[in-house]
């Protein structure tokens, strides 16, 4: 591909060149030019011709002018953003670079590795879905140059570099989820014109982004909640999948202080059961136990977050209860027709099914610290609407199968003590919060694939 | 249940109604002919006509002639009919009984006076007697006001019928003078807040007290019409009962008086229609009720509960026709003295299909009401449950439609409280709700006959495998007979045109189920309506030629119906979208509500 060798020369080119001086700003000025620009961003016009702008310089704000920018030697691109970046990477310092860039020179000299470079520092700046940006972007190109003017031109690939460039840019929104605006459009066919691989490319976006918008039926939100709380309820919801299940929030997170000064802080609790669940629950045999397993990872975009079931076995077969059908059950029509159908030879109806009974899942939690001391409170909350737990054993199998621990089977008299501290340790996952855990993923989730 | 004979069936219909109009005299000869077969007939009557249809036989001999009764019987029909009607439109206030939602007190007197409170009760204990006809006869009237004829329904169609069916000779004694003469009014509590067919979940608990002679009620019951002041309740509660030395929950049926203390009823329900009718809740606790007061058996309430309910109902196709009757009247005045362009109403087509709707079904509601009524009146305990049903589906079907085209003549002025039309369209709407939803209902019909049907026809099967030839070339000569008859397979046969082994799932497919039942439903009201204008032709009744158009009408356009309901039926045939309609009804409930965007919605 020509984008990546355009890139490569970028790069070579970024290692020969002696680094320039470099572009302080304070972030005053920052804020100011923010503000400039998001005016410029209301009153846009789109400039047609580059003499317009020449006519009326905008003032272009350096605090450390030294005079040097005035020569026109090679410079990385990517050196800008780096010598920005020292300051701050936000969406107003890369606005400010893109102002830099198009202030500076006039003939936008080397706008297209300027591009590719502001492409990739994108998502460091925290820029990459943010459609104004990228049609600001777009704005760098100079105007009407590259228009094809007969149908030799655009039956060739006319300027191919910038095109590619053009489209390179389409490419990165796509593939960030972001769809072009009527304004993306006005600029490609100022910049590239109607017939372009760049306008190409924007209808085709156009065509399929909104048929795949609500392709998903669970659609993740964008952006995430923040607090941990909403985020469980979130999740947890997004698993059940039931409109009946009712999140209840068993303990918000707190810090408190001890009388030696010591900080604890307590875990948020967060656990949803359905009303299917509780009566299940309730029928659930006393003498077999129940288990409380965990941590299952869970996917949302890219944080990842854990949570715990409380599930039993499958009733094995000599205790399920048949449901005999009473004839007395309706009082106005047969629920079961008693016919004695009984099978030819030919009639085989075994169909090779295999039917893997599953056990029943009782409720779902969520916490940042799963701690048997933490879960334990959580069956205990459970309690209050399910009488029937205190009656059976509850096994904590926090980690995998072989750290099985004793059942704690004194599950009444409300729970407020802990379990030994050692055995706490022992079991206790490291908790963290799922913003930590993120960084943490790839160990986690192979524990939480032995399970 | 072979399916492919129904077909063969509705094409009979048409043909026998060409038959009606060209050879009239034709008929009247087989109807004769029937009639004299019958006399000789001497075994008691053990088949009804619905359930033999499921096999595709018409028991001719069941439905034809149309069920008479007595020159005498129907001097005195019309003696009870004169004083009743007089008193309908005399003395009852529908608009005020409507609006206060109360039935005055010296209403409810002239009722009494008139005997209606007791008009099934037998003479010697001091009701009218009268018979299941004269029954469905006198409710043509009281249906013209649709509070009192619940509040008469609840209290002898349901509320004393366990004592009048069930109860042994001292229960009768003891209690249904009383009844008879409305000094007591009865009520029946069956449904619960948690139980409305369902029996297994009626929560309402009697123990037997310690010394054997009590039972104490506990528990509260619903939507109990005659609630607030019924004095003699038939209650249905569970009892523990031991079976094979198993102890078992089962539900038994008392007779409670109110004087046995601790029963309370809630404030009546504001209801949309009917709303004279008193419906509360009734609680129960701690009633003591005597040993002796248990109707049948203990244990047996199930089966005295399902008689009750199956008995009632055949008396609602009467009540409409009556109703409808009365709208029509109503109505074709103002058809005809409204000018519209200088025409009447009553020139416009649409306003005239109008009329021609309400006459057919007025008509075939009567026609299947007095011909179950006469099937029950005959000899013998005919068990014509499936017919009721049958009637009471399509009556109260039909009775809905007619009311509310019935206001739409009138336009706006039908919408307002001047007229009686919106009163009878919120009356109406009870119809197919009560005394057995018609879903319910059409199960009922179609797994009665499916049931009945499929026990004939695997007990041929054996036959066939234990070698019986005659039987196998009975088979083979109808298999025969169908395969040059029908075009279609329908699907539910399976080879041999037997039951199909997937019947036993059928149970669950009620989308099925449902067209089945109405194929029935329209079998049986052809059935009637053909009947009856054969009967009015051959004994040449006053306008027997106009009976005779509505049948053709009517058979005429249920056959069209009852082809469209086959091919449905069929499994992979255009017109069935079972599978569709599953699919969205699966898709509005998993997210509850209407999923669809909005059509200002946008993506970009």
């Amino acid at each position: 591909m020509k984008c990546s060798r355009c890139l490569l020369q970028l790069v070579r080119s970024g290692r020969t060149v002696v680094q320039r001086g470099s572009l302080l700003l304070s972030p005053s000025s920052g804020q100011l030019i923010v503000q400039h620009n998001q005016q410029q961003q209301v009153l846009r016009q789109f400039r047609c011709s580059p003499v317009l702008a020449k006519s009326q310089p905008e003032p272009v704000r350096f605090v450390n002018d030294d005079g040097t920018k005035k020569t026109k030697s090679l410079v990385t691109k990517e050196d800008l953003f780096e010598q920005v970046a020292k300051e701050s990477k936000t969406k107003a310092t890369f606005n400010q670079v893109i102002d830099v860039f198009t202030k500076t020179d006039i003939r936008r000299r080397g706008h297209v590795e300027f591009i590719y470079a502001a492409l990739k520092k994108m998502p460091e700046f925290g820029v990459e879905r943010d459609l104004t940006v990228y049609n600001k972007l777009l704005d760098v190109f100079p105007k009407e140059v590259f228009v094809a003017r007969n149908f030799i031109q655009r039956m060739f690939n006319h300027y191919p570099r910038q095109q590619e460039c053009g489209v390179q840019v389409l490419e990165q929104m796509e593939s960030y989820g972001i769809m072009p605006n009527i304004e993306t459009k006005v600029l490609l066919v100022q910049i590239f014109g109607e017939k372009s691989h760049p306008i190409r490319k924007y209808q085709r976006i156009m065509y399929w982004f909104p048929k795949f918008k609500h392709v998903n039926p669970f659609p993740v939100p964008q952006p995430l909640p923040e607090d941990p709380v909403d985020l469980a309820i979130l999740s947890l919801n997004r698993i059940a999948n039931d409109l009946d299940a009712k999140t209840t929030v068993y303990q918000l997170p707190f810090t408190d202080i001890t009388e030696s000064g010591e900080e604890i802080s307590f875990p948020h609790i967060v656990g949803i059961q359905s009303p299917n669940q509780m009566e299940l629950l309730a029928k659930h045999n006393p003498n077999r136990p129940v288990f409380v397993e965990g941590p299952f990872p869970l996917w949302l975009k890219k944080t990842c977050v854990y949570y715990y079931i409380l599930r039993a076995d499958p009733t094995p077969p000599e205790e399920k209860e048949e449901e005999v059908y009473d004839p007395e059950r309706c009082f106005y029509y047969p629920l079961q027709l008693d016919l004695d159908l009984d099978r030819d030879l030919g009639d085989e109806e075994n169909f090779d099914v295999d039917d893997l009974d599953e056990g029943p899942v009782f409720a779902m939690c969520m916490t940042s610290q799963g701690d048997q001391a933490t879960l334990n409170q959580w069956i205990s909350g459970l309690q209050q609407n399910n009488p029937i737990l205190g009656r059976i054993p509850t096994l904590f199998r926090l980690d995998a199968g072989t750290r099985e621990l004793e059942g704690v089977a004194d599950t009444e008299a409300g729970h407020s003590h802990r379990p030994p501290p050692q055995s706490q340790r022992e079991d206790g996952l490291p908790a963290e919060d799922s913003e930590a855990a993120v960084e943490e993923e790839e160990p986690r989730r192979s524990r939480g694939m032995k399970q | 249940m072979n399916v492919n004979s129904f077909l063969a069936l509705s094409r009979a219909f048409p043909r026998g109604k060409n038959r009606l109009v060209c050879h009239a005299w034709h008929l009247e000869k087989q109807a004769l002919r029937v009639q004299q077969r019958r006399t000789i007939r001497t075994h008691s009557r053990s088949l009804a006509y619905a359930k033999d249809l499921f096999l595709g036989q018409i028991n001719k001999a069941e439905v034809f002639p149309y069920p008479e009764i007595g020159s005498d019987e129907l001097e005195e029909v019309k003696q009870f009919v004169a004083p009743v009607e007089k008193f309908f439109n005399e003395e009852v206030d529908s608009a005020k009984i409507d609006r206060e939602a109360k039935i005055p007190a010296e209403t409810l007197n002239g009722l009494k006076e008139l005997g209606l409170f007791g008009i099934m009760i037998p003479e010697e204990y001091g009701g009218l007697g009268l018979s299941n006809t004269m029954y469905a006869r006198l409710n043509e009237i009281i249906a013209l006001d649709g509070s009192i004829a619940v509040t008469l329904a609840a209290h002898q169609a349901i509320g004393l019928k366990g004592i009048l069916i069930a109860g042994n000779e001292a229960q009768k004694k003891k209690y249904l003078p009383k009844l008879a003469s409305g000094e007591h009014i009865a009520a029946f509590c069956l449904t619960e807040p948690g139980s409305g067919s369902d029996a297994a979940s009626i929560q309402t608990l009697a123990t037997l007290s310690e010394d054997g002679k009590h039972y104490l009620i506990n528990g509260s019951k619903f939507w109990i019409s005659n609630g607030g002041f019924a004095d003699i309740m038939t209650v249905f509660a569970r009892t523990a009962v031991e079976v094979d030395g198993v102890k078992k929950d089962k539900i038994t049926a008392f007779i409670v008086e109110k004087a046995f203390g601790g029963i309370s009823s809630g404030k009546p329900e504001d209801k949309l229609g009917i709303r004279g009718s008193y419906t509360c809740e009734v609680s129960f606790d701690n009633v003591p009720v005597p040993v002796e007061n248990v109707i049948g058996e203990v244990g047996g309430g199930f089966k005295v509960a399902m008689n009750i309910l199956n008995s009632g109902r055949f008396s609602m196709g009467s009540s409409c026709a009556g109703m409808i009757k009365k709208l029509m009247e109503l109505t074709s005045e103002y058809a005809v003295s409204r000018k519209q362009f200088n025409r009447s109403l009553s020139e416009f087509g649409m306003i005239q299909e109008k009329f021609a709707l309400m006459a057919i079904n007025a008509f075939v509601m009567e026609s299947m009401a007095y011909l179950t009524a006469g099937m029950m009146d005959r000899p013998g305990v005919p068990d014509c449950s499936l017919e009721a049903a049958m009637v009471k589906v399509f009556s109260s079907e039909g009775g809905w439609i007619c009311c509310s085209e019935a206001l739409q003549v009138l336009g706006g002025l039908g919408y307002t409280k001047n007229y009686p039309f919106e009163r009878y369209v919120r009356d109406c709407r009870i119809l197919p709700i009560f005394e057995g939803t018609n879903e319910i209902l059409r199960m009922y019909v179609a797994l009665t006959g499916m049931q009945y049907a499929g026990k004939v026809l695997t007990g041929k099967i054996k036959e066939m495998k234990k070698g019986n030839i005659f039987m196998a070339v009975n088979m083979a000569g109808k298999k025969l007979r169908t395969s040059l008859g029908a075009s279609v397979d329908l699907g539910l046969t399976g080879k041999d045109g037997v039951v199909h082994p997937s019947l036993e799932s059928i149970v669950d497919e009620q989308l099925v189920l449902k067209r089945v039942a109405d194929v029935l439903i329209n079998l049986y009201a052809m059935t009637a309506v053909l009947s009856r204008a054969s009967r009015s032709i051959s004994i040449g009744l006053r306008n027997h030629d106009h009976e005779v158009l509505l049948a053709n009408t009517f058979c005429n356009d249920a056959f069209f119906k009852n082809n469209y309901s086959m091919v449905q039926l069929q499994k992979h045939s255009p017109e069935n979208n079972d599978a569709s309609i599953k699919k969205i009804a699966q898709a509005v409930l998993e997210n509850r509500s209407y999923i669809c965007s909005h059509p200002l919605e946008r993506t970009f």
